[in-house]
């Protein structure tokens, strides 16, 4: 049985991947993209969203444009400098053909949550921010997602946008609180354990031997990426974020996963959108989620590049 | 020229008598009533909005059910200054009509992006509803002609914390959203509408009139009025959303500053606080225009010759 999901995402670099990599993968069945504000505005991370699937031979997948600003919090504009002007490094697709559906994601995540109960598992790769605002409209997506698992937060990681924040939460932190605390079954993938999913320059070159459009995408779309964290992280390589949300169902058995109260800290102060779990159960508190806390990394790169040779 | 009025409100006692007294201005048109969370629940406002609409025989209006929690803080409602039903003492039966399929937020959107006229929209509880709607559809921001909320304590005092009005407090996060989108507002804070009692003298001079619509308002405000007695003691009651209201058709009620006016998210004992920046400190220019003076008795005897007319009318 395939799994049918559905990803709001921001393309975003590590989204495209995602999505060639769902593509990729036989056990998943992607039912549509929605997107959002977050590594680019929302006009590029709709672009980018159609045209990687047109690249993909994907177009008849739906695409929901959502929302361009967060709920409270400042757009975050510093997503350029990861993930290169058009959101997609320096990879050229061309203009998509196709449009957007004419719905607004929030409904569209709505109607199509709602249609199949307990048939549908989000994945949320982007600021939270359609999803919360969706939560408050209809309330009973919440009883009927099969899952919602969430590349964002980072626990006993640092951050990767403040020191203590990840850029997917602290982009609309508010937008967090309302998820983390819907009662929706979310899985938690942080920075815990997505820095430890490196992509190295010698993996794109190995994916480079297979000539095809596919493997020129993925070098030419992770070199500002490259760029970035070499000059800022100081190693060689980007880490797979978003890809490995998908591990929960491609490969779950790499994932290390804890139950735990996480909460996101909404003050404004120095510590906004910190996600920091209750391992101690001070709070007193009930398990908000499933929290990926290790992985084996290279396992999963070898997996993502499997797919990526195949796909190529 | 006539206005054309979406309303979003919580009813709530004030918001019936805003609601009837929108019902009898000639000046405005009702378009329809999207309904929030705040003094009731959103499933009871909706009931109470279109009792109200049947009691004043104005059920052609449509009624828009919308959210039923707050963004991002706890649910917060109002049972023990409203009462268990929202409507304090009153009882009105169940309503015939029904709310529309479509969400309040929804009905905003469509409403005023499809306007070929100019839309009003009335905001006199919390704002979740406009802000989803900004969020959802930033075009509605340039579309609409006029924002009325009625929320806020600049200079006075909150009724909800020591420093925090009711509908900002209640989602605060939402205020934020609406106060920062550059919509074109006029906001009616605690500042003026405590300054408008509606006192047990005006009661009596309406009930002479005998007929269901006074009969009404003497049940709902006679809760209101215990309310107010008890907490604050305030013999009489304030009726914050009919001015806000009135102000639509009748600025001159009010004199206004534009004003820069932020609210406090950060979640401490401000929560909710909305201030102005009077001075300057920000360097920020003005993002509303705030009512802080008003003419307490022309709003009260313009509120009373409505409800005596729209009584005798429907009598």
């Amino acid at each position: 049985m395939k799994t049918k999901i559905i990803i709001d995402t921001d393309p975003g670099v590590d989204d495209a991947l995602t999505i060639l990599l769902a593509l990729a993968s036989p056990q998943i069945q992607l039912e549509a993209l929605t997107t959002a504000h977050g590594n680019i505005g929302i006009e590029k991370t709709t672009r980018n969203a159609l045209a990687v699937l047109e690249f993909a031979k994907a177009a008849h997948i739906p695409v929901a444009r959502g929302c361009s600003l967060p709920l409270v919090s400042p757009l975050n504009k510093s997503g350029d400098v990861v993930h290169g002007s058009s959101g997609i490094g320096k990879a050229d697709l061309p203009e998509p053909k196709s449009k957007p559906v004419s719905q607004h994601a929030i409904d569209y995540l709505i109607e199509r949550i709602l249609a199949e109960p307990q048939e549908i598992t989000l994945f949320a790769i982007g600021p939270l921010t359609n999803l919360a605002l969706a939560i408050r409209k209809e309330p009973r997506i919440a009883q009927a997602l099969k899952g919602l698992v969430i590349m964002g937060g980072a626990i006993r990681s640092g951050g990767n946008i403040t020191p203590l924040a990840e850029f997917n939460i602290h982009a609309d932190p508010h937008a967090a609180h309302v998820v983390f605390h819907s009662e929706i079954p979310i899985t938690l993938i942080p920075l815990d354990v997505t820095y430890k999913c490196l992509l190295t320059t010698a993996d794109v070159k190995r994916l480079n031997r297979i000539d095809s459009p596919v493997s020129r995408f993925i070098r030419d779309a992770t070199i500002p990426y490259m760029e970035f964290y070499k000059k800022y992280e100081g190693f060689d390589g980007c880490a797979l974020h978003d890809p490995l949300t998908l591990a929960t169902i491609i490969a779950p058995e790499l994932l290390t996963l804890e139950e735990h109260y996480v909460d996101v800290d909404i003050s404004g102060g120095i510590s906004a959108g910190n996600t920091f779990a209750d391992f101690m159960k001070v709070s007193k508190k009930p398990a908000n989620m499933k929290v990926a806390l290790d992985v084996r990394g290279r396992d999963f790169v070898e997996l993502f590049l499997e797919r990526m040779e195949s796909l190529a | 020229m006539t206005k054309h009025i979406l309303l979003d409100t919580d009813p709530g006692i004030d918001d019936s008598l805003a609601i009837l007294l929108a019902l009898a201005s000639p000046e405005i048109s009702l378009e329809g009533l999207s309904v929030v969370h705040g003094n009731s629940s959103a499933a009871q406002g909706t009931i109470n909005a279109l009792s109200v609409l049947e009691l004043a025989k104005a059920s052609h209006i449509p009624v828009y059910k919308g959210c039923d929690l707050p963004l991002v803080q706890p649910s917060l409602l109002a049972p023990e200054t409203h009462g268990e039903q929202g409507i304090g003492y009153a009882k009105l039966p169940e309503p015939q009509t029904k709310p529309q399929v479509q969400h309040g937020s929804d009905f905003l959107i469509e409403r005023i992006v499809s306007a070929s006229e100019k839309i009003t929209l009335v905001c006199i509880g919390p704002l979740t509803n406009v802000a989803l709607a900004i969020r959802q559809e930033p075009r509605i921001v340039e579309k609409v002609a006029e924002v009325f909320i009625m929320g806020g304590a600049i200079r006075h005092e909150g009724n909800t914390t020591p420093l925090a009005e009711f509908n900002t407090f209640v989602d605060p996060h939402a205020a934020h959203i609406v106060f920062h989108s550059g919509m074109p507002i006029t906001l009616t804070p605690l500042d003026v509408t405590y300054q408008c009692i509606f006192l047990p003298d005006d009661l009596n001079r309406l009930v002479k009139i005998d007929a269901p619509i006074t009969r009404f308002i003497a049940d709902a405000t006679r809760f209101y009025m215990e309310f107010h007695d008890e907490y604050q003691k305030i013999q009489g009651c304030v009726i914050n959303d009919p001015l806000t209201l009135a102000l639509t058709f009748m600025p001159e009620l009010c004199d206004y500053q534009d004003l820069y006016v932020d609210v406090d998210l950060s979640g401490g004992v401000s929560m909710g606080n909305t201030f102005a920046d009077f001075y300057h400190m920000t360097g920020k220019p003005a993002n509303m225009r705030g009512a802080l003076g008003v003419r307490p008795r022309d709003f009260m005897e313009l509120f009373l010759e409505r409800m005596e007319k729209l009584a005798k009318s429907l009598s």
